[in-house]
């Protein structure tokens, strides 16, 4: 039992050490724009004093000016009116205006840092998560944040400086009567927090289901195809209406609590002024220190005491929502990049290209080495040569190729490049001697030069279309109506995939690696395609070591060498004659090929 | 004008429930307007020294609690009908968008439509559920306020009423300059977004290239390009809102300066000034709320424009009514000269003619663009030809019931598209009384089955964007499977085993085999084993029937065929074959 209740101090200890060290990080955030924080906070409090003088002012005219007839003194107070009116106009824009600028810019810093976090991640780091829940940190949860530095920490102040002032001056005005119009604080403290608390469980509930709403209507749209070649119309309206229905009910709640909530505000703030009108009226009648000016400012403020503590109520879902952002960025941040450049790497100087493994092993979870995705390894490529890797999926063909680029290193074993190391050289120097060409052709949105130019920093057009004539691409891009300035469209979408994976090849000749590594794609094209990516590869491939992840029996038959793999091992290696010849994985794997085909 | 008024059309089921809840928001506001006066008299009456001040406080929680109890009511009855309304448009939309036939999505682009259903018709929802009563709010608060001052006393409430048409004009000038300006910064987060995508989809590239600083730069370009955009924003918001907050103080200087000089002289009454002090800061909200109220009505309009557009697109394709359903038979397809053109583009089928006894199968062969996939889409009746006809078991498709043709064929699309529902769901999709084993049944012709019982959460796993991520190979199969289960007289593959892998694809092919035999099937396919199983080949070139005949017969004749086979098909992807599969795979 003890033990339990201090688990769960250690938790509430862990959370609030959490919050500190997130608040910490925020003040980080705002610390280089601090001169303007300053600033806004002096904007902050001219803009709320100067907001608190009218009701006052306005009780003085009544008692110095009209009262004593005093038309000098009426148009003093009318000046001060002005001027103060003036005040805040000008100090609400300045703060308005700074408290935007300075919390735009800390989290377009964040966004940024969170951002260059990612890049120094190892890919192991990407393969572990989704893409869509990293972006929402860069987007969603920094925009939450927006909410609580802009809007909140403004609301906080300004309501608090509001609150507190006018309490001061009401105390200040008179003594007894301000107590009795604080008797209904406790009454709209209470009611307006519970009021949040409830209503940002029925907001919560509107957005989520409005947006299964939105997602329903978003799929059926996408899959309008299907919806009609199954004739299912009818299902998806109802089921759309269901959905549509929860909504409204949703909603409903919402419409209950505010119709609760507002109107009773309206009438606490008519019971405060029957209150003032009815202690302070006899209060002046009977000469006892209150005048009819404080009894007429006592009503005006009323409405700077009611809307700051509506608003503070407002705070808590911010904070909430902001915290809870809060602590998934700094979680993020806070994971430590994997593989980093050792304190004593070297650059790797320009290599010939030879590639060794020596008992290589690797797991992708380093807790658990039974499942190993290559199993003690040992192979060279000589400079020059095409080593083209087959088998199985999962028998490891990635994984070689992924430890050639050293997106992992290896478990056991080294894998070296002219005899360095991976581990000992920068990932930089490396990497620049590298090509890659992913699967399906992974295209940037821009242009088609620029996806080219990608694979080498400050490329100039000439180099571009030299790479693209190199590979056989120019031709189908000098047909596009904009040449090399066409758009590809997200992920390359307005090209076919035989297009993408030529312009995948420029941008891997461009770069002129001595080191090419290739996933060879699966999809079909049509016959002129396949026939000039067969030729495009080939010249690709000439003169580079390459590690071809291959798929199409020319591109195999044309390698310098094979391996096979399976399980892990390297189960058979060879060129194409040698191992037919051999009679063993490979020459068994044509054959099955050949008969099903025929079939 | 016109839209406006057709937009008011959609309050029509609700006329009485609008009537009434303006009749609440008059009396609850006219109870609101009352506490001002109250005060004031109440005020006189302490200046002459008399304590009877009950019976005028008692009025004014008499106006409270009558106010309390009307907008009370009048939240109740306005939230309904605003959620009524919103709930009508937005069934109406889906209904609408439901009727429409396929060819009217190919030339929208699917964010354009979803903004229309959803932004847009928001902006209309929005509009009609509250802008429309703050509308009637406000403009019940100010001419009562300003009737009160004015019967008071006119010349001190012109110069209170002074700013307010001021305030007005701002308040719907800001709306209208921040909209804009507020959209743009949302469309430079959604490129920011994009951007930081599209770096962690493709940081493998990055790395490889090591592009890091490529990267970081362009992203930090979109950070600069949305911190510079909501600046611009941001100075709208520094502006106007002080500025609104700052006019209505020139009235109450106004009632300082006029109405303090006439309390002096005795013209009006302290409580009188402290009316009108009350009447100025009462209006500030209402007048405001007015000017946005304004701004919401004109961008309304302008969405109710775009929601009547879709409204308005007649659905093109229908059968007539009382359409007898699909005449019974066993799959008889007959093409008669069959021109096709998507929408206004060119024709991509000419003239063909095709005659498929039943339950034959047939290869539609071609290279991309011959029109393999528009032939195939005309016969579950997805788009109509643009001359020519197809008639099913002597049928004419368009004379037909739509439901009953759609039963009877199944097409298994290239892309398989699968909802975000568990694999049952997905399977049952054109039947959802399927029992388990026939679910189960279905799975296992499309060999999918043993895959799924591996999973831990079997046919209840959820898939789609919000579940599983399947491979191409695995949502074939699923969408194969779905096809299935319809048991339709004519059977449409589509490219649908194009991503299954070999193995997996042997392993299907005696199941699809006894598939087919039952009924009419086509079949577009790249690889020669799918093509194999065909009873005859079509050979299109450029929407042109090129050739017909059993592969032996079109080697022999078509240059085409030949080309197609000789290196387009045999060259494919073998060696992903599992070798310890080979027993499974029956070769």
């Amino acid at each position: 039992m003890i033990r339990r209740i201090r688990t769960i101090i250690g938790v509430i200890r862990g959370e609030e050490a959490q919050r500190l060290r997130n608040l910490r990080g925020v003040l980080e955030l705002l610390r280089p724009y601090r001169r303007r924080v300053v600033l806004m906070f002096a904007a902050l409090l001219a803009a709320t004093g100067a907001a608190l003088a009218p009701p006052y002012l306005a009780g003085r005219a009544i008692d110095d000016g009209i009262r004593h007839h005093d038309i000098g003194a009426l148009d003093v107070i009318v000046v001060l009116f002005l001027v103060s009116a003036l005040v805040n106009w000008v100090a609400t824009y300045a703060q308005t205006y700074l408290v935007n600028w300075v919390g735009e810019r800390a989290l377009q810093d964040l966004r940024l840092r969170i951002f260059r976090h990612l890049q120094s991640m190892s890919v192991g780091f990407y393969a572990r998560r989704k893409t869509g829940v990293l972006i929402s940190r860069i987007t969603n949860d920094v925009e939450a944040l927006d909410q609580l530095v802009t809007d909140g920490v403004v609301t906080l102040f300004s309501a608090s400086l509001t609150l507190i002032g006018t309490v001061v001056i009401l105390l200040l005005l008179d003594l007894r009567l301000a107590l009795v119009t604080f008797a209904v604080f406790p009454l709209l403290a209470i009611g307006s927090v519970a009021f949040r608390i409830a209503s940002s469980g029925a907001y919560r509930l509107t957005r989520e289901t409005v947006a299964y709403v939105t997602a329903y209507l978003q799929e059926t749209l996408s899959g309008v195809r299907v919806v009609r070649a199954f004739g299912q119309e009818r299902r998806h309206q109802r089921r759309f209406a269901e959905l549509n229905d929860d909504n409204r009910v949703a909603n409903m709640k919402t419409v209950y609590l505010n119709a609760a909530y507002f109107p009773s505000v309206e009438l606490l703030s008519a019971l405060a002024t029957a209150a003032i009108l009815l202690y302070g009226g006899n209060q002046v009648v009977h000469g006892q220190g209150v005048t009819i000016g404080v009894l007429a400012s006592f009503v005006f403020y009323l409405q700077s005491f009611f809307d700051p503590i509506q608003q503070l109520s407002q705070l808590y879902t911010t904070y909430q929502a902001g915290m809870a952002a809060l602590d998934k960025i700094f979680e993020l941040l806070s994971v430590k990049p994997e593989m980093v450049d050792r304190a004593d790497a070297r650059a790797l100087p320009v290599v010939n290209g030879e590639i060794r493994f020596e008992d290589v092993s690797f797991a992708y979870d380093p807790d658990d080495p039974s499942t190993l995705a290559l199993e003690h390894v040992d192979l060279t490529v000589p400079p020059g040569q095409t080593l083209a890797l087959v088998g199985a999926t999962g028998a490891g063909k990635s994984t070689f190729a992924k430890l050639v680029a050293r997106f992992h290193d290896p478990t056991e074993g080294r894998v070296l490049i002219d005899g360095h190391d991976l581990r000992d050289v920068t990932e930089r120097s490396l990497r620049s001697q590298l090509g890659v060409v992913p699967q399906e052709g992974f295209l940037f949105s821009g242009t088609i030069g620029e996806n080219i130019a990608f694979g080498k920093p400050g490329a100039a057009p000439a180099d571009v279309e030299a790479a693209a004539r190199a590979v056989r691409a120019h031709d189908f891009i000098e047909k596009l109506r904009d040449g090399y300035e066409t758009e590809v469209g997200e992920r390359g979408g307005h090209l076919s995939a035989g297009q993408r994976q030529l312009v995948a090849f420029a941008r891997a000749a461009v770069a002129d690696p001595r080191i090419l590594i290739l996933d060879e794609a699966t999809s079909n094209v049509d016959v002129h395609t396949e026939a000039r990516i067969e030729q495009g590869l080939r010249r690709l491939l000439a003169g580079r070591t390459a590690i071809v992840i291959a798929h199409r029996l020319s591109t195999i038959r044309g390698a310098g060498r094979i391996a096979v793999l399976d399980g892990g091992h390297v189960v058979e290696e060879g060129t194409h004659d040698e191992l037919v010849e051999a009679g063993g994985h490979y020459a068994r794997l044509l054959r099955d090929w050949a008969e099903q085909a025929a079939a | 004008m016109k839209t406006f008024a057709r937009l008011l059309g959609f309050l029509r089921p609700y006329r009485r429930a609008v009537v009434v809840s303006f009749a609440l928001a008059g009396v609850a506001m006219g109870a609101g307007v009352l506490i001002p006066f109250i005060v004031g008299q109440t005020i006189d009456r302490v200046r002459h020294g008399r304590t009877d001040l009950w019976p005028l406080v008692g009025v004014l929680l008499a106006a409270g609690l009558l106010r309390l109890g009307f907008s009370v009511a009048r939240r109740l009855v306005a939230g309904r009908v605003s959620l009524g309304v919103e709930f009508d448009l937005r069934n109406r939309m889906y209904t609408h968008l439901q009727s429409l036939e396929v060819a009217f999505f190919d030339g929208q682009q699917t964010g354009q439509l979803m903004s229309r259903a959803t932004v847009d018709l928001q902006a209309v929802r929005f509009f009609l559920g509250y802008g429309l009563m703050f509308i009637a709010q406000s403009v019940i608060t100010i001419l009562v306020a300003a009737g009160v001052m004015l019967a008071v006393n006119p010349g001190l409430a012109g110069i209170a009423l002074f700013p307010t048409p001021f305030v007005l004009w701002a308040a719907y000038r800001y709306g209208r300059r921040n909209r804009p300006a507020s959209q743009e910064v949302q469309q430079r987060i959604a490129e920011l977004t994009a951007e930081a995508e599209e770096s962690i989809s493709g940081v493998r590239l990055v790395k490889a290239f090591a592009r890091e600083e490529r990267q970081l730069t362009r992203f930090s370009h979109a950070t600069r390009r949305v911190f510079d955009q909501s600046m611009v924003s941001t100075r709208l918001r520094a502006f106007y809102n002080p500025f609104i907050g700052f006019l209505p103080n020139l009235g109450l200087a106004g009632v300082l300066v006029v109405g303090g000089r006439q309390a002096i002289h005795g013209t009006i009454t302290v409580g009188e000034f402290v009316a009108f002090y009350g009447y100025v800061t009462l209006l500030a909200s209402p007048v405001r709320m007015l000017g946005i109220a304004l701004g919401m009505a004109q961008r309304a309009v302008a969405s109710g424009a775009r929601v009547f557009e879709i409204l308005d697109r007649r659905p093109r394709m229908t059968a007539p009514p009382d359409a007898p359903p699909l005449p019974a038979g066993d799959g008889r397809v007959e093409l008669r000269s069959v021109s096709f053109a998507y929408d206004d583009g060119p024709s991509v089928l000419h003239e063909i003619d095709l005659h498929v006894p039943a339950g034959r199968t047939v290869a539609i062969v071609g290279a991309t663009g011959s029109g393999k996939t528009a032939l195939v889409s005309l016969l579950p009746r997805l788009y109509d030809p643009t001359e020519g006809s197809i008639s099913i078991d002597g049928a004419d498709l368009r004379t037909v019931d739509l439901g009953s043709l759609r039963r009877e064929v199944g097409l298994v699309a290239d892309e398989s598209f699968l909802f975000s529902a568990t694999i049952r769901e997905n399977i049952a999709y054109a039947r959802p009384d399927a029992s388990d084993a026939e679910v189960e049944q279905a799975a296992t012709r499309a060999g999918i089955h043993d895959f799924v019982a591996g999973l831990p959460d079997g046919y209840d796993t959820v898939v789609g964007e919000r579940g599983l991520t399947l491979s191409g190979g695995q949502r074939q199969r699923v969408s194969i499977a779905r096809t299935l289960i319809k048991d339709p007289r004519v059977l449409i593959l589509d490219d649908a085993t194009s991503s299954v892998d070999a193995t997996t694809e042997a392993e299907i092919k005696a199941a699809m085999r006894e598939l087919m035999r039952d009924r009419t099937t086509f079949v577009i396919g790249h690889r020669l084993s799918t093509i194999a199983l065909a009873d005859e080949i079509v050979v299109l070139e450029d929407g042109r029937v090129a050739a017909r005949g059993t592969h032996d017969e079109l080697l022999e004749r078509s240059d085409l065929y030949r080309e197609i086979a000789e290196k387009g098909l045999p060259d494919q992807v073998f060696l992903t074959r599992k070798p310890a599969e080979r027993e499974v795979a029956g070769l």
